[in-house]
């Protein structure tokens, strides 16, 4: 049985960026990733503007993983391409059944950085009703299909959901000759980042309709339409706004659901907030120690900077704890209130002395928005002029150490 | 009930606009309606008749035109060739009575207008193998049902197909308890089903989850569980290793007939002769008989959606577990919670009357209602928890049983028609039935013997997610294709997916191999593997991406390749 200090569960950006620091920390990691070639969903992700805060470049997301993986490629990591992993158990250490090629396998490693990213909620999981036929994707299928494969998958397609893979492909779409005939909303705001409504849809004059939803599917072998519908605040249907639109294609960009079916398995709870497990500012699973979570499978990123620097955090500390033996950290949680979508880390540690980084989601969207931080008794204030919940905000706060912390949003 | 008065009373309660007249010794209504609803009403009075059947031929304000028929596929394929029997519908019933027949030295075919087995009722429906409880005593239902069922262990060994016999479990309320009890105890000794009444207390040892206010019901072991599309599969496949052709985009379009028997069928792939011809297709049963000429039924399709919820809520229950609003007058079965030999929980399905046969949409309505009415059954259960949802139709008479026999009329034809629920469950009896109808006909035309190649036993391919580690090893190191992943969801390899596509009936649609491998049936249902799989059917196949299909015809995935340079490109050039 071979044996590892950590094992990274996936190589996207995440799983790299942890990989490189679990190895520039001096312990031993193995990368486990399904496809032929690491790099996540970044190999299809043609379009710039990744590594802005990293890099201090607009890069492709091809060109950013490219980046990692030529470092990557001189240093002392293992890498298992082709690889799935069936099962984990825990008993001192922790056992990793793979397969590949060459059969069933068992790893054994003191740590698992789970970097599994997300997949897409599909258009059953919203509700959608009516037929089921060829020509619905999901935004990041359509993607894969597109850039990957060079296909095309529509003609004339609607997009469901203004989040930012569906945006990027509405463009993408266009510039591949196809009509893209709207996009629609069921939110009053949009869900996507403010620079892709404007370079993904006002750049090519494609319409984004708010408080919107698609209600039915009709077509019995390739889609050949979708009825609309109007939505009220509470997204209940309005009478009597029911539109029936021809198209070819319903690319759906509805949201991501986290990859946790292995950590479930595990026994670890999923926080309902972010749909992904409850860690520590180490990003350690506070339930299982040795377990590091980290990217998109933490909870859903905007940027794949902020995806990296998880990975890079969650490396660092899987080695700390190999080193110093840790057990338990001692956690605390931190209070949030009802204006925060989620935070993450959704714990701190204790005895932490570093600066801890927080991720964090406002609810709705707030002009001149004040973050009070409660540590013990001293108070810190924080302004945004502008928060929507589809931009994440990032929050470093030092000497937290034996301190109680609470944030206010308002 | 009295002809006369029966006739007063579907035109005093529809409408006096309805012609009523006997063909076939079955009750005809002809005429339009206002609405659907007035349709099935006449209808179901006219089943009160004695006669055979109804001939059901109201029409309605505003009914659109259903088009069956997806092909405009015209070849002569098949354009004088001569068979024994033929077969039309590759449905669960089709294909079990090709297998049985294989056992035959006789030439067998099974049409269907579709492009692969299973599209309709066998795949749309939640595997259940029913004990035969709900059927009335005396009818075909009940018979077929309770000896289908104890035929599964055998079919599943040598089919090769998962079947499990978990038991179900009926729980009741208190003031279900003492007024259906009773009546259920009573059904069960007149259909030969064993079951025990358990108690609150040994219902919470067997079903630790479900609610607690469910104070009493019946435990009833014999009730089992399959994959139906597998299941339907598995019996095709068998029924091909022994011999028989199976003809896809192949439809009925005529007869011919001399002294009242079958001589040939017109189809759009040419004229086929045959000695025996037998009806299984399903939903479109009574329109082939009306070409054929014995039409004395009616089917109106009875929708049912189910819920597919994550494999996550496997463990929340072990069996079936339906509570029960038993409905005496209920003509199908109420739906429940249901563990899938896969391990995913189903709810439903719903019942409900419609007057389209291929109309597989879902409704709000129906989603949401099957969710509240199991969810009080099983609180753990969320809307979360749902990958996807679906329908199917029952192939539904108004005499609400099977129709398995010879025709009175034409000499060689056989109805096997009107098999809605509990039809999966009884396809193994009703297929061994209708083999010897099949045989009893051929021997008083020629001489048959046994098929002295036929073997029960289909091998199938290996289903890598059912095996233990050891022998997971032995067919990676064999062959390293099973090793790879392609459908991160379910485990289903490479090699699996290339197996089924170069299988005796070659699956090349993508929800042709989601049905022999269940790629694509997971949470992400099929997000990432999609485009796996259109490359491994290209490659393995040759067909050209444009032309790769999902289900049926027109149903193509791309428009084109963008970043190839194809011939009409260099051509322009």
């Amino acid at each position: 049985m071979k044996e590892y200090e950590v094992i990274i569960i996936g190589g996207g950006p995440a799983g790299m960026a942890a990989a490189l620091k679990v190895n520039n920390e001096g312990c031993k990691a193995l990368i486990i990733e399904r496809e032929e070639r690491l790099g996540g969903i970044l190999k299809q992700c043609i379009h710039d503007g990744f590594g802005v805060l990293k890099f201090n470049e607009r890069l492709t997301g091809p060109e950013y993983a490219l980046k990692y993986k030529n470092i990557i490629k001189n240093k002392d990591i293992d890498i298992l391409l082709k690889t799935f992993v069936i099962e984990i158990k825990k008993d001192k250490d922790f056992h990793i059944k793979i397969i590949n090629e060459n059969g069933i396998h068992i790893l054994k490693t003191k740590t698992v950085i789970f970097s599994t990213g997300c997949r897409e909620r599909t258009s059953k999981q919203i509700f959608i009703q009516g037929e089921r036929p060829a020509g619905i994707y999901n935004a990041g299928t359509a993607q894969y299909m597109t850039n990957i494969m060079g296909f095309m998958p529509g003609k004339n397609c609607i997009i469901l959901g203004s989040g930012d893979i569906g945006l990027i492909m509405a463009r993408r779409l266009t510039l591949e000759g196809a009509k893209v005939l709207g996009v629609y909303e069921i939110k009053d705001t949009p869900s996507g980042l403010t620079r892709n409504i404007r370079q993904c849809l006002y750049d090519y004059d494609i319409p984004l309709y708010l408080s919107h939803s698609i209600t039915k599917i009709f077509g019995k072998e390739r889609i050949e339409a979708v009825e609309i519908s109007k939505v009220n605040k509470n997204y209940e249907l309005i009478e009597n706004s029911k539109k029936i639109i021809k198209c070819d294609t319903l690319i759906l960009s509805v949201g991501l659901i986290p990859e946790n079916e292995l950590l479930e398995d595990l026994g670890i709870t999923i926080d309902k907030k972010t749909n992904g497990a409850f860690v520590d500012n180490d990003f350690m699973s506070v339930e299982i120690p040795g377990i590091f979570i980290c990217g998109n499978a933490l909870h859903v990123n905007d940027l794949v900077d902020y995806v990296s620097e998880s990975g890079e955090i969650a490396g660092k500390k899987a080695c700390e704890y190999i080193k110093n033996k840790k057990t338990n950290n001692k956690n605390t949680k931190v209070d949030i209130n009802e204006n925060f979508l989620y935070i993450v880390p959704q714990y701190i540690n204790e005895n932490s002395n570093d600066e801890i980084i927080f991720y964090f989601r406002s609810k709705k969207r707030f002009e001149n928005a004040k973050l009070k931080i409660f540590l013990d008794d001293k108070i810190v204030e924080k302004n945004y002029n502008k928060l929507i919940p589809a931009e994440m905000e990032k929050l470093t706060i030092k000497n937290i150490k034996n301190k109680k912390i609470s944030m206010i949003l308002e | 009930m009295n002809i006369q008065k029966l006739k007063n009373k579907i035109k005093k309660d529809i409408s006096y606009d309805i012609d009523i007249s006997i063909q076939n010794n079955a009750l005809k209504l002809e005429g339009v309606v206002e609405n659907w609803e007035q349709v099935i009403k006449a209808g179901k009075i006219a089943a009160m008749s004695d006669f055979d059947g109804v001939i059901n031929n109201l029409k309605f304000i505003n009914q659109e035109k259903e088009n069956f028929i997806n092909t405009d596929l015209k070849d002569n394929k098949l354009n004088n060739k001569k068979y024994d029997v033929i077969i039309i519908g590759a449905g669960i019933i089709g294909c079990s009575i090709a297998r049985e027949l294989s056992k035959w030295n006789i030439k067998i075919l099974v049409i269907d207008k579709e492009n692969d087995i299973a599209v309709h009722t066998s795949s749309r429906n939640d595997g259940m193998i029913h004990p035969g409880l709900s059927p009335k005593p005396g009818t075909k239902k009940a018979y077929y049902n309770v000896l289908g069922n104890k035929l599964y262990e055998k079919k599943s060994k040598e089919l090769n197909f998962e079947f499990k016999r978990t038991g179900s479990l009926i729980v009741f309320d208190k003031w279900h308890l003492k007024f259906i009890s009773p009546f259920i105890k009573l059904r069960a000794k007149k259909n030969g089903v064993y079951l025990k009444y358990v108690d609150k207390k040994q219902i919470n040892m067997i079903e630790p989850n479900i609610d607690k206010n469910l104070i009493g019901g019946f435990l009833i072991p014999s009730t089992g569980i399959i994959s139906p599309y597998k299941t339907t599969i598995a019996y095709a496949e068998n029924a091909v290793e022994n011999g028989v052709d199976i003809s896809f985009e192949t439809f009925l379009k005529d007869v011919y007939k001399e002294n009242n028997e079958v001589v040939y069928i017109e189809t759009n792939r040419g004229r086929i002769f045959t000695k025996c011809l037998i009806n299984c297709a399903g939903v479109h049963s009574d329109e082939v008989a009306e070409i054929v000429g014995d039409r004395f039924y009616t089917i109106h399709p009875r929708k049912g959606e189910i819920i597919i919820l994550d494999k996550k809520t496997g463990n929340f229950i072990n069996s079936v577990v339906s509570k029960t609003d038993f409905n005496l007058k209920n003509n199908s079965k109420g739906g429940g919670i249901i563990k899938t030999v896969e391990e995913n929980l189903l709810l439903g399905p719903n019942a409900y009357e419609q007057p389209y046969k291929e109309d597989y949409s879902t409704t709000s309505k129906g989603i949401n209602e099957i969710m509240n009415k199991h969810s009080s059954v099983l609180k753990q259960i969320n809307k979360k928890d749902i990958i996807t949802y679906f329908s199917g139709t029952r192939a539904s008479t108004y005499k609400e049983d099977f129709i398995i026999k010879q025709s009175s009329k034409i000499s060689n034809f056989i109805h096997v028609s009107g098999i809605q629920s509990p039809g999966i469950a009884s396809a193994p009896s009703i297929s061994e039935d209708v083999e010897k109808i099949t045989i009893n006909i051929l021997k008083s035309k020629t001489n048959i013997n046994q098929n002295i190649k036929y073997n029960p036993n289909r091998k199938g391919y290996p289903i890598l997610y059912l095996l233990e580690d050891k022998e997971k090893n032995r067919i990676i190191n064999k062959n390293p294709d099973f090793g790879k992943i392609v459908c991160r969801c379910e485990m289903i390899s490479y090699g699996e997916i290339k197996s089924v596509i170069h299988s005796n009936i070659p699956a090349i649609t993508l929800d042709a191999i989601k049905r022999r491998t269940r790629v694509g049936m997971g949470r992400c249902q099929g997000g990432f593997c999609t485009p796996l799989l259109l490359k491994i059917i290209h490659e393995e196949t040759g067909i050209e991406y444009e032309k790769i299909l999902k289900k049926g015809l027109g149903s193509n995935l791309i428009f084109k390749e963008t970043k190839k340079f194809g011939d009409d490109f260099i051509e322009r050039i």
